[in-house]
């Protein structure tokens, strides 16, 4: 059990960081981005295809994957944020499925549907804790995940930019009558969040299944983690996806066990979803 | 203009007859078309039953699916296990059972999807598609390692007779949502779309609304997995995968499925444009990356092919429909105000620090109408979410007719003969005036009962379309829908708001005849000082939540505190 729990932990660490990244969407940009990790494996996969096909060292192709990661998560904040300034959190969650859809089956155009031939960033063991052994990989997403729900934390709490952040999520009229740049400011809030996913799920994505669907649905077990936090709070939601991550492990030791495991993200969203809505809540304010 | 809406007939008859023609169009196609076509054709109806239930989800209902197809491979599942069994009853009974099963789990999905607006759902169902698609792979369809192909029905066993059977099979699913539409259940969908405060004021619960529409979408998938099965023989995971519940949902957004022409026309789409890429020799994982650009562009804009098609055929008609109310109301019998039927004591309720409301006590005789004035920010629509129960955080009591109403529900109070109307536009654009009108009013209406209370109201007739009134005939439509529900106590939020100024005096001519008219008593909030002077015989006067003086309105209306708190030191009344 011990074992399959600290194996998890690394995609746990993978489902922190999204859920961070997915938090601070629907906090700062009020989306619920679907294409969040589909965003993180296209740009992995331009990594793979350079490094293999081009033939540009790994670590540089990474970093050309990472920042077309950003830019296709900006272009998409860029369009929502110009067409749908108004609308509601559901019809702009609702491009990002569509979105979704649209870099899944791109991916399959360009770079077929087979898994890619990831070459790994980090390998190797970090340390062993009573014989189990704790990789590298593990070691780098979960403090990552600290890292990034820290500095988020203190970037909107201490600095003036992080003020103008939650000025513009909180009182969004408001602060653009105040002069605050609202276009710049959720466009940047998008290439962040896009390079943060791409970065986490290229160091991952080597030691998973890394075909296009399953990386894209990574977002479902990052929701479930998000939930955990109300999509408000970023270290309930680094908690919930360590947790996850280290339960799903656990599980998948058991092998009769293992439909449990396809479940248990969905389970985490219903339970959740189900205590947090015990009473009664309504749509609007008035 | 007559203002009867269409006759029973035309009700019934015209979708008979479409659908008859339908079944006829359809048995000519299954003879007349290439083998290759009906094949493609019957994968088309397979899509076309699943989108006519995304229709009803998305578009009516105003929530996100994303496991459309999840649904199906429990149609599949049922149809293939009681096939592999040799359960008695053949195919269709196995069909139906295979839609039961889907609405079943579509219930179970949908339960922690009650109280969710529609993100959460989609976050849910989501987590479904994606665990289903894991789950199929590993498990496979009862049947399937074996070989054991799902029998077809005997008279339709080959394939051009399995596709006129699929053509009855989805005629008879469009006749069903078509009818369910024109429901209590239809009309809640629309509502409950539109505003959750609004179909819970009307006495709906806002939880079957979503439940039902949920489970009938469910349902509706269930019936088009079983279909596929009997197409195929086998049921493969490969046809159920998320991604594809997922073009579905882009399918059906971008079609507006909602229409149930649209529907289909979105499932020929679902065949077509793969098939032309396919011919084109284009690879066909493009069709997907089309259906997403222009799901995108269709959510981005807040179209789609359905109204846009719509509205070129229509010729956008004359423009909106407002009010008249020009000619002053026939004279009536205004019985004495009686005994209090609404007593509120000791309301209070606080948002954090502020106190919104402090100890406010009122009470509304029965046969009368007591206006409730205010300066801006005093609490006047605060007192009407308490006493109509969307503020449960409230203390004080409420009660109607000597029964106590604390902690009931809205939908609960309204059902108990409590109604309220909104400040701002709760009236779904989707319905006719006439629809919306017996969905609020939840009782047997006969038709002249609707067109005699819209026409006293000044309103538009009952078949015009929501979509085309405007926004202060709306908010009277809404008046006339809670008025003629026959409730006990009617509270109205500012109803004159939207209205030209000329006709706020005609229209406290009409509220001032509510209580003899309807049998109605009313408690009005107003602005306009006008208007609650020609209706209002008592006043209460609410500032920064407290009573500031009550009693008859020229008493209240002379009183030097409310002079000074209402209009400021000037004299403007």
């Amino acid at each position: 059990m011990l074992q399959g729990a600290l194996a998890g932990l690394a995609a746990g660490g993978l489902y922190a960081v999204l859920a961070v990244c997915l938090t601070l969407m629907s906090r700062l940009v009020r989306v619920v981005n679907f294409a969040q990790s589909a965003t993180g494996m296209f740009g992995c996969y331009v990594a793979v295809h350079l490094s293999i096909q081009v033939g540009l060292p790994t670590w540089a192709g990474t970093v050309v994957g990472i920042l077309i990661g950003g830019a296709l998560s900006a272009l998409l904040g860029w369009i929502i944020s110009t067409w749908l300034a108004e609308a509601d959190i559901g019809t702009r969650s609702a491009v990002t499925v569509a979105v979704l859809l649209l870099l899944i089956s791109l991916s399959f155009i360009l770079f077929g549907n087979k898994p890619q031939p990831f070459h790994p960033i980090l390998d190797g063991p970090a340390f062993s804790v009573n014989g189990v052994v704790v990789s590298q990989v593990t070691v780098v997403t979960v403090l990552l995940s600290v890292v990034i729900a820290v500095g988020c934390r203190a970037l909107l709490s201490k600095t003036s930019f992080g003020l103008e952040l939650r000025a513009l999520s909180e009182r969004p009229t408001t602060a653009e009558l105040m002069g605050i740049p609202a276009k710049p400011l959720a466009v940047a809030v998008w290439a962040v969040t896009g390079l943060l996913s791409t970065l986490v799920i290229s160091i991952v994505a080597p030691s998973q299944s890394n075909d296009a669907t399953s990386l894209s649905m990574l977002v479902v077990p990052a929701a479930a983690a998000a939930l955990l936090g109300g999509f408000r709070r970023l270290d309930l939601a680094v908690v919930g996806g360590l947790v996850l991550g280290m339960a799903q492990g656990a599980v998948a030791q058991v092998d009769s066990l293992s439909v449990v495991r396809y479940f248990l993200p969905f389970l985490v969203i219903v339970g959740l979803l189900l205590w947090s809505q015990r009473k009664e809540v309504w749509d609007v304010a008035r | 203009m007559s203002r009867a809406e269409t006759g029973p007939l035309t009700r019934l008859g015209v979708p008979l007859v479409v659908a008859g023609a339908a079944i006829v169009v359809g048995y000519l196609f299954s003879v007349g078309l290439d083998g290759y076509f009906v094949y493609l054709g019957m994968s088309a109806i397979v899509a076309g039953i699943a989108l006519l239930g995304l229709g009803v989800v998305t578009g009516s209902a105003g929530m996100v699916s994303l496991c459309q197809l999840t649904f199906a491979a429990v149609g599949a599942w049922v149809v293939s296990g009681l096939n592999r069994i040799g359960a008695p009853g053949g195919f269709l009974v196995w069909l139906v059972c295979g839609g039961v099963a889907a609405g079943l789990v579509g219930v179970l999905v949908g339960l922690p999807a009650l109280r969710l607006r529609g993100i959460n759902l989609a976050v849910v169902t989501l987590g479904l598609a994606a665990a289903a698609d894991l789950t199929l792979v590993q498990i496979q369809f009862p049947g399937t390692v074996d070989g054991v192909s799902v029998d077809r029905p005997e008279a339709f066993s080959d394939d051009r007779n399995y596709f006129w059977l699929g053509t009855i099979v989805l005629t008879a699913c469009c006749l069903l949502v078509h009818f369910l539409r024109k429901t209590r259940w239809g009309s809640g969908w629309q509502a409950v779309a539109f505003s959750e405060r609004g179909t819970a004021a009307a006495g709906a619960s806002v939880r079957t609304s979503k439940l039902s529409a949920f489970a009938v979408s469910a349902a509706l998938g269930g019936v088009a997995g079983g279909l596929l099965t009997g197409q195929v023989g086998l049921a493969f995971p490969a046809s159920f995968t998320a991604m594809q519940s997922l073009a579905l949902y882009v399918l059906a957004i971008m079609s507006g499925a909602h229409l149930i022409d649209m529907a289909v026309f979105g499932a020929v789409l679902w065949v077509a444009v793969p098939e032309l890429l396919k011919r084109w020799g284009v690879p066909q994982d493009w069709g997907f990356v089309v259906f997403g650009l222009l799901g995108t562009h269709a959510l981005t804009t807040g179209g789609n092919l359905g109204t846009a098609v719509r509205e070129l055929w229509r010729r956008r008609s004359k423009g909106a429909a407002g009010v008249e109310l020009s000619a002053p109301p026939a004279e009536v019998d205004m019985p004495p105000p009686g005994e209090p039927v609404l007593v509120v004591r000791d309301l209070s309720v606080s948002f954090g620090e502020v106190k919104a409301l402090a100890g406010v006590n009122l009470s509304v005789p029965s046969n009368g109408v007591l206006g409730v004035i205010g300066p801006n920010g005093a609490g006047k629509s605060t007192l009407v979410d308490i006493i109509s129960g969307f503020l449960p955080q409230a203390t004080g009591s409420v009660e109607l007719d000597g029964r106590p109403l604390n902690g009931l529900s809205p939908t609960r109070r309204a059902r108990a003969g409590l109604r309220r109307t909104f400040q701002q536009d709760r009236v779904p654009a989707g319905l006719t005036v006439g629809a919306y009108v017996r969905f609020v009013a939840r009782r047997r209406l006969s038709s002249s009962e609707i067109d005699e209370a819209l026409e006293f109201f000044g309103c538009p007739p009952a078949k015009t379309p929501l979509r085309r009134v405007d926004v202060g005939a709306r908010r009277l439509v809404e008046v006339v829908g809670h008025l003629l529900a026959r409730p006990k106590v009617l509270l109205l939020d500012e109803p004159a708001a939207g209205l030209p100024h000329e006709e706020h005096v005609a229209l406290g001519l009409r509220l001032r005849q509510v209580p003899a008219r309807f049998g109605v008593s009313v408690l009005l909030i107003e602005h306009d000082l006008d208007l609650v002077r020609s209706v209002c015989d008592t006043i209460t006067v609410l500032d920064f939540g407290q009573v500031l003086a009550s009693g008859p309105q020229a008493e209240v209306l002379a009183n030097p505190d409310v002079l000074k708190a209402y209009m400021g030191e000037t004299e403007l009344l």
